[in-house]
């Protein structure tokens, strides 16, 4: 119980009120303005605006282009989390395992995550280089040619996808290791004197036990990957032929690009409201607290 | 009192004096009220400072960094008056400069590489006239971009994007300098094996595709607006020539380097300079950097315009830079460093990449100062074919940015949603008929022009 009259609870009082203010600068009114934005029209940032009130909306959601790329973000997330959840749990398993070296393959485990984006981007992009990309040379030396990766739409947005992977299944594998480390061992001997076999104990002991941090780990990723703007951008500008343009780099181009700053800012709007909501359906038939939302 | 009792106390004290000593409220306000003191009589030394201007330079390479520094330098030097030179990615300079005015912060002079830009900012106000200035040079075509009689800008360069090709491999093949897309086709498709290409033209959604790969256009006469800026790329008079140049580069598209999707201006600049590719599109930097990293090259390089379908006109790719002076309390300053500046070291800078940053001002050709440097003195051809541009009238100088009667930001609207990309990308890797591309295209555009 807080009393407030000691230094620590005091100190704690301070902490408490700066990362308030912290959050509230950072990012409370940066993200008010976004939204006080989308109902005005202008044309960049200095120039004077118009209020229009919800005629960005309107003219937003009138758009193919805006559901297209509401259905290429969706697609992205879902694809994205998937495998990584998969190729998580997997890698947790394997290193969950006693061998030899263990600590060591763990430590190299995570290095993908520990990479910068930009990083990540490149390195994809040189491997995949029409022209001198080690992938296509070998890809050729196969006597498959030289695939043109970032030419065809799926290609290219399987190539974004890839990389995703790569670089955030490290995070889901860690999470998962450190769920598997609170199993108790007991759980798994009273299985196998039952005749459980390793499938068997997987499927009923194993997952059971994953599914609160299933749950935490799906929602971050889906936040995260919904409105993961810098690895397209990178690797392929939402290209080609709009193929990866989803809702944070069509908001980008407008706001930056095609001087819309209002619609802009609608459609980041928007992406928001449209997670948030995602969010709530989410919790109502996934409670973090183990309550089935259907009771 | 007992014994113990005081021995307790002496140890409470002993104690407490090691303890350090807790802050008081009062200790707190005394010390705002030192600072508070200290600041106000370490004042004068606040407005003693030296006025400064701050300079977005766009130029990030490091001569023109140099050039810029030092003469900041001079000008301190010199008036005492200190110039802050911040170097931002060309790309990253318009976004750069508007943060700056939202913020409260704006830069005092600016660099821009596109004329909506200078529109936008000077509707809004936020730019000085630089009309004197600007009036006391004689200028080339296409260049200055006045707003209501105004002249907001103060051009550095032209970038015009022309095409460069191998000479011995032409001799080696007996092929001729192409006037027509035919014979650049063929002329292409006879330099394309063994893992070299003929040519190399990105095909992105990006700036670079729509700076180098569409002069061929040009060239045939297309115009995408009206003189009311009307759109009439789909029109029965240019939807044929939009086909046309469609199909061309379908044509010419076997004789590419795969991945030319991603192709940005150092693609290219690399696959010519590494022998990938027999013809380049590009400004001037490409020579510079063939004199830095493939000399060999300089000498069997030659140089010529977009040719048409039919043989009778040429055209480049119109590109510029120049700057701006912001509306800010420095504004009076920031004129007579302009001005200083202009008068002083507009040539060194321009020398700082001599052939890719070409005058815009047609009194610099003349100057000696300006054909004392070795490389335009090296290349005198290069420069008369340069300056041959701003001076004939059967060459047609155009870009996306600049389509219309006037500068305005409906063209600047066109250029950045990328349609004819789509377009080309459409044709090339879609197999989709040109006409339809063609459509596609003009809907796109129709989209982000604002109604009639």
């Amino acid at each position: 119980m807080l009393s407030f009259r000691t230094t620590s609870d005091k100190l704690l009082l301070v902490f408490f009120i700066a990362s308030v203010a912290v959050t509230l600068v950072l990012i409370l009114f940066p993200a008010l303005h976004a939204i006080q934005l989308s109902f005005y029209q202008s044309e960049s940032f200095v120039s004077a605006r118009t209020w229009i009130g919800i005629g960005n909306y309107l003219r937003v959601l009138n758009e193919p282009g805006f559901w297209r790329a509401f259905l290429i973000g969706l697609n992205f997330s879902v694809l994205t989390i998937v495998l990584q959840v998969v190729l998580g749990i997997a890698c947790a398993l394997l290193l969950d395992q006693p061998f030899f070296g263990r600590p060591v393959i763990r430590g190299l485990a995570i290095l993908p995550y520990l990479l910068p984006t930009v990083v990540v981007a490149v390195a994809f992009q040189w491997l995949l280089d029409g022209s001198l990309g080690l992938l296509t040379i070998w890809a050729e030396r196969l006597g498959f040619g030289r695939p043109a990766w970032f030419e065809h739409p799926t290609m290219a947005m399987l190539i974004v996808v890839v990389a995703s992977v790569w670089t955030w299944t490290p995070f889901v594998t860690i999470s998962f290791l450190a769920a598997l480390q609170t199993i108790p061992k007991s759980l798994h001997e009273a299985a196998r004197v039952d005749g459980a076999g390793p499938w068997s104990r997987f499927w009923h002991v194993t997952i059971p036990m994953l599914v609160p941090m299933l749950t935490v780990i799906v929602l971050l990723r889906s936040i995260w990957m919904f409105n993961k703007f810098d690895i397209i951008w990178l690797m392929t500008k939402g290209g080609p032929l709009s193929a990866t343009e989803h809702l944070p780099v069509l908001a980008y181009r407008r706001a930056f690009m095609q001087y819309d700053v209002g619609g802009g800012a609608a459609i980041a709007t928007l992406s928001f409201a449209v997670l948030s909501l995602l969010i709530i359906v989410y919790f109502y038939f996934y409670p973090l607290d183990g309550k089935d939302g259907n009771q | 009192m007992k014994q113990d009792d005081n021995n307790d106390l002496l140890t409470q004290d002993a104690r407490l004096a090691q303890m350090p000593a807790p802050v008081r409220r009062r200790d707190v306000l005394k010390s705002v009220a030192a600072g508070l003191t200290l600041m106000s009589v370490g004042s004068p030394a606040v407005f003693a400072q030296p006025k400064t201007i701050r300079f977005l330079n766009a130029e990030p390479g490091r001569d023109s960094v140099r050039a810029l520094r030092v003469a900041a330098a001079e000008y301190e030097k010199k008036f005492g008056v200190k110039v802050v030179i911040d170097t931002v990615p060309p790309d990253d300079a318009y976004n750069k400069l508007q943060s700056s005015i939202a913020a409260g912060a704006p830069y005092d002079v600016g660099t821009l590489a596109f004329a909506g830009h200078v529109l936008l900012l000077a509707q809004a106000g936020k730019l000085v006239p630089l009309t004197k200035l600007v009036k006391k040079n004689t200028w080339g075509p296409n260049i200055l971009f006045p707003v209501n009689g105004e002249n907001y800008w103060y051009p550095y360069d032209y970038n015009f994007c022309w095409m460069y090709y191998r000479k011995d491999l032409y001799q080696q093949k007996g092929l001729k300098v192409p006037t027509t897309w035919d014979q650049m086709a063929e002329n292409c498709k006879a330099l394309t094996e063994g893992g070299k290409f003929g040519v190399g033209h990105p095909v992105g959604g990006n700036a670079a595709t729509q700076w180098m790969s569409i002069g061929y256009m040009w060239a045939d006469g297309v115009r995408l607006l009206d003189n009311n800026f009307k759109l009439i790329a789909d029109n029965a008079e240019m939807k044929p020539k939009m086909i046309a140049y469609l199909d061309f580069m379908k044509k010419m598209s076997p004789s590419m380097p795969p991945g030319m999707t991603q192709a940005l201006f150092g693609t290219v600049l690399g696959q010519y300079s590494g022998g990938q590719i027999a013809h380049a599109p590009y400004a001037g930097r490409l020579i510079e950097v063939l004199e830095d990293k493939a000399p060999d090259l300089v000498a069997k390089t030659g140089f010529f315009m977009y040719p048409d379908s039919a043989g009778k006109g040429s055209a480049v790719n119109h590109g510029y830079d120049g700057w701006v002076v912001l509306n800010t309390p420095m504004q009076d300053e920031s004129l007579k460093f302009m001005e200083w500046f202009i008068e002083n070291h507009y040539i060194n800078f321009l020398h700082s990449a001599p052939l890719h940053f070409q005058p815009p001002r047609m009194d610099v050709y003349d100057d000696i100062r300006w054909r004392a440097h070795p490389m335009v003195e090296k290349h005198a051809d290069l420069v008369a074919f340069m300056k041959s541009m701003l001076t004939r009238k059967d060459i047609a100088i155009r870009s996306i940015d600049t389509e219309g009667p006037t500068v305005d930001l409906r063209p600047g609207k066109m250029f950045e949603s990328f349609a004819i990309c789509d377009a080309i990308q459409n044709v090339l890797y879609k197999g989709m008929p040109s006409a339809e591309a063609v459509d596609l295209m003009s809907a796109k555009y129709r989209a982000v022009l604002p109604a009639a």
